[in-house]
């Protein structure tokens, strides 16, 4: 038995964790480096709370994202569904008095509701999902921007502060609760249910979906709404988080969450799916981003890193996911042949025009007029 | 084998606007026999199971299952009366392991605080039951994915998918074999010879006639939409039924 295993090779053995090591690799690496450099104020406990806290913010949007990118599809208007729908249950606290144990579930129903707009574009009227999500996320946005007019909304009561950034003394902060809650929702979901399995069966193959009798276009409105929902989900954490909402809250929500899932081994050619990839992913990202401020890295590199980050992992799962790798023979291997020497001079060609027009204006260059 | 046709199509005539895709075909399978249906591309083959497994419904035309005058709106109809194909792509769902698939559209659950969740452990026995009583095939692992299966592996898996419900009657095979290397082949085969001993009507679509010589016991000939002939394997030869698909040779239906 032993010996049969040992015969597949490594990357073989390998291949049902790949969604997992990957982001695990990452996140080793990025506990041993900051070991080193940052360990005292890395490791704090206070330190980890603050990681903790802002992963759990994106959990429940990237179980839901799994789902829909596990379908093939993708959803971009995630961030104006969370600030949305933050700003409508932040009116309906505060100006039509309503009690914010029902205006919580209310902002959640609003996201579903919204989720079930994105679906019924998508399905019925046929429009891409990466143009349709995006212009929705246009219309969600400017809504938002219409109800709030440029006002901040906060102070809120404890339920809210509770749910964004309350405390189980001597435990975890209750967001973190609700974050793994959804995540592990997400998991029962994914493995134990017609939704679920049919999610994984739309991504794999949808006409054989479709020939065996599954509502295709169905499910994937349920993973929109799914989505929409985790999106306000999310809004209501936010605000209470802040203690605060404004229309333009949550910029970055929609790459951030689906560059979390893609780290996490989520394939967005659809039909492979991870649940504990998606939740590694998010707590990557989290770390990565946490361990840029505490070395005091200027704010604006984050975005260079979690681009990298994103771009790398890609490309490490498309290139162990490649069955033949016989006769590839390396990077000089690939540079040296015919079409990879093209494209040597085509780059070369483009660094050097480049290079010509930096000298030229260099040269020419008179006395520097600052704008400011 | 008895002589009363198990399933019987009389007259069939299917137009698409103007073009008239079969014109009054008709036949007949057995059960506990396989009946190939061949012909060059455009002859009618896949327009004459698409309209026997409910997916088209006939312009003109009868059907009947067991002597009984049957028409179905649906491919779900004829699955429920026992009508079932496995198609050339096979309709898998590579990602999901074979288990999965085999009860894909079709789970197996037990209630949890009255929700109904899928039942893993007891759809993988099953197909594993399946795989090997009806098909006798035992794959290696049941947790892989499909894409790690051969290609008739996979073929397996999918008619184990239709031979599960226990209603079924006839198979529909369209072109089992057209992607599979020889000893795949040879395997398929086996697996078609299989099904007719269990006494299944099994129809198979072909362009291969050394398959067809292998396994069938009669040939349906279509041409541009029309039946031109059918012949008893046994009696008849290769050159025979080239004739007829080229249409040197005409033969009595």
């Amino acid at each position: 038995m032993n010996t049969q295993v040992n015969q597949k090779p490594l990357t073989e053995r390998l291949e049902p964790y790949i969604a997992i090591i990957g982001p695990m690799v990452m996140i080793l690496a990025i506990l041993v480096f900051m070991g080193l450099v940052e360990p005292v104020r890395y490791f704090r406990t206070t330190n980890i709370n603050l990681i903790l806290l802002d992963a759990a913010l994106y959990m429940p949007m990237a179980m839901a994202m799994t789902f829909v990118i596990t379908q093939r599809g993708i959803d971009l208007s995630i961030g104006s569904i969370a600030a949305l729908s933050g700003i409508m249950m932040a009116f309906l606290i505060k100006q039509y008095g309503f009690s914010v144990y029902i205006a919580v579930p209310i902002a959640i129903m609003l996201g579903a509701v919204m989720g079930l707009i994105n679906g019924l574009i998508i399905t019925r009227f046929k429009v891409p999902d990466l143009i349709g999500t995006l212009a929705m996320d246009l219309v969600y946005r400017g809504f938002a921007l219409v109800l709030a007019k440029g006002l901040v909304l906060a102070r809120f009561p404890d339920f809210l502060t509770d749910i964004g950034r309350g405390q189980i003394p001597g435990f975890v902060p209750i967001p973190v609760l609700i974050g793994i809650a959804t995540m592990i929702g997400g998991y029962v979901l994914l493995t134990r249910s017609y939704f679920g399995r049919y999610t994984i069966a739309i991504g794999s193959n949808p006409e054989a979906a479709e020939l065996t009798g599954i509502s295709v276009n169905r499910h994937k409105v349920f993973a929109y709404v799914l989505m929409g929902a985790a999106a306000a989900l999310a809004g209501v954490m936010l605000t209470g988080k802040l203690n605060a909402i404004q229309a333009t809250s949550a910029p970055y929500f929609n790459l951030h969450v689906i560059a979390a899932v893609v780290v996490g081994g989520t394939s967005l050619f659809g039909g492979r799916a991870s649940m504990i990839g998606s939740f590694a992913g998010v707590l990557l990202l989290s770390m990565m981003i946490n361990a840029l401020v505490t070395l005091r890295i200027e704010f604006f590199w984050q975005s260079v890193a979690s681009g990298a980050v994103i771009v790398s992992s890609v490309a490490l799962y498309t290139w162990m996911q490649k069955k033949d790798r016989d006769g590839a023979g390396g990077i000089m291997a690939a540079l040296s042949s015919p079409d990879g020497q093209k494209m040597v001079r085509f780059s070369a060609l483009l660094i050097g025009l480049l290079i010509v027009l930096l000298a030229i204006g260099g040269l020419t260059a008179g006395d520097a007029k600052p704008s400011g | 084998m008895t002589d009363t046709p198990l399933v019987q199509m009389r007259g069939i005539t299917k137009r698409f606007g103007g073009v008239t895709a079969l014109s009054d075909v008709d036949l007949e399978a057995r059960a506990g026999e396989v009946l190939a249906i061949v012909g060059d591309n455009g002859a009618g083959k896949s327009t004459l199971i698409k309209v026997l497994t409910g997916v088209y419904q006939p312009t003109a035309g009868e059907m009947f299952l067991d002597g009984s005058k049957v028409s179905f709106s649906s491919h779900a109809d004829a699955i429920e009366l026992g009508i079932d194909a496995v198609y050339q792509t096979l309709a898998l769902a590579d990602h999901l392991t074979p288990a999965a698939n085999m009860f894909l559209g079709n789970e197996l659950t037990k209630s949890i605080l009255g929700f109904p969740i899928l039942d893993n452990k007891k759809m993988k026995s099953e197909t594993e039951r399946v795989l090997m009583e009806r098909l006798g095939v035992q794959l290696k692992s049941l947790d892989a994915p499909t894409e790690s299966l051969s290609g008739g592996q996979r073929q397996a898996v999918a008619i184990a998918r239709a031979v599960y419900h226990e209603g079924l009657r006839v198979l529909v095979m369209d072109e089992p074999t057209a992607a599979l290397g020889p000893q795949e082949t040879a395997r398929t085969l086996k697996l078609i010879k299989a099904l007719k001993a269990q006494g299944l009507a099994v129809i198979l679509i072909s362009h291969s006639l050394d398959d067809v010589f292998e396994v069938s016991d009669r040939v349906h000939v279509q041409r541009r939409g029309k039946r031109v002939g059918v012949v008893k394997t046994a009696d008849s030869t290769t050159q025979e039924v080239l004739g007829l698909i080229v249409g040197a040779e005409e033969v009595p239906a």
